[in-house]
């Protein structure tokens, strides 16, 4: 184990009182080989007195700074402890961790610099509404057409990361809705991006974060930043 | 030409503006760094007051048939380049405050575990010194 890779898992938390202690005791108990933190976004409710309680790892900021801020607090943590990996997992039990272990791998043989979990290569488990899936689409085209790079799940929040972009995400990383616009940072920092099938659950508690009714703003504020950012990177490919 | 009188009530309220900002800054509620556009401001209208040739010119060269209109469009394009740089402002300030949040976040588990690591040892030490006590008192 000592030559191993250090692996960090980034567990964003908002107001998950109900889910983030059954999450980590699930990560804990199944796969103590890795590391994990919980960032708890200036939750409301007992998200930070859960985590104190039970003494998780947890970064808790004073306000909610949004999942990208939150997550960017994890990649922080990261690169100032000198892990050689990160990944960001939902703090709502969507994501499977067993997947883990064949991201890591993509990253260890030198395939990839980042690694999507995505739910539509295999297309298994939860796969989320039509309407979903079509703005999905969308935003994958769109990057393809920006980077050249096809990500079919590029809204989802399960990826693994190396050392390099560890630094990169620190420094720089969106702040409402990164997904999509990570992943040009990503590309046209030179890095690769792999897909890896994983199996999504629906989430057991809490909402989606992103509502019917702020789909619209989603979309246009997505597709205006992955837009200015392939700009602002000048048109090198 | 603009009338005396008019002149007069303009020129009051330029001071008036000035006044105000310079109380604003001894009071330390504006930084001089933002106040410099407020005052670039107060010149340019202090200029238009005392001499408005320079304005009637201005606003023919801008091809402005109207002096009024040609006013407005000045007013207009200053209040929105005020507006610019003070939303450049916000989000550069924003920027700061997310590093600074999430430097805190970090600091703050760091000192969170040393206290935890203090107290158990603290703990154990006691432990041990009453062990010994205990021991002791057995001789």
């Amino acid at each position: 184990m000592e030559n191993h890779a250090k692996c960090l898992i980034i567990i964003p938390a908002y107001n998950e009182a109900e889910s983030i202690a059954k999450v980590v005791n699930d990560l804990t108990d199944h796969y103590p080989q890795y590391d994990y933190v919980v960032v708890n976004d200036g939750s409301q409710d007992a998200t930070k007195e859960i985590c104190l309680k039970n003494h998780f790892h947890v970064l808790n900021l004073p306000v909610n700074m949004g999942i990208g801020g939150a997550v960017q607090t994890g990649y922080c943590y990261a690169r100032d402890n000198g892990y050689d990996m990160a990944v960001q997992i939902d703090g709502d039990g969507q994501h499977d961790v067993t997947f883990l272990k064949g991201m890591i791998d993509l990253i260890e043989s030198g395939q990839a610099d980042v690694v999507i979990g995505s739910r539509f290569v295999r297309r298994e488990g939860f796969q989320s509404s039509r309407l979903r899936r079509l703005g999905i689409g969308f935003l994958s085209v769109l990057g393809w057409l920006l980077t050249g790079v096809k990500v079919r799940d590029i809204t989802s929040g399960f990826r693994l990361v190396n050392k390099r972009f560890i630094r990169i995400f620190a420094e720089d990383y969106p702040a409402d809705y990164p997904e999509p616009e990570a992943m040009i940072i990503a590309s046209v920092h030179g890095g690769r991006i792999k897909e890896y099938p994983v199996v999504m659950k629906e989430r057991e508690n809490g909402e989606s974060s992103i509502t019917l009714k702020r789909s619209v703003y989603y979309m246009i504020k997505v597709t205006l930043a992955m837009l200015i950012r392939r700009l602002s990177f000048g048109f090198r490919r | 030409m603009i009338p005396h009188e008019l002149q007069i009530t303009l020129s009051a309220a330029v001071i008036c503006y000035f006044i105000l900002i310079l109380h604003y800054l001894k009071k330390k509620m504006l930084e001089l760094k933002y106040t410099l556009l407020w005052l670039v401001a107060g010149v340019v209208m202090a200029v238009m007051i005392f001499f408005p040739e320079t304005l009637l010119w201005f606003v023919r060269l801008l091809g402005v048939e109207s002096n009024m209109n040609g006013l407005y469009v000045l007013c207009f394009a200053f209040i929105i380049v005020i507006l610019m740089m003070l939303t450049s402002i916000v989000s550069r300030q924003q920027m700061k405050i997310r590093i600074l949040l999430q430097e805190n976040s970090i600091l703050e588990k760091r000192i969170r575990e040393l206290e935890e690591a203090e107290e158990k040892r603290c703990m154990s030490r006691d432990e041990k010194s009453r062990g010994n006590e205990i021991a002791r008192e057995s001789q």
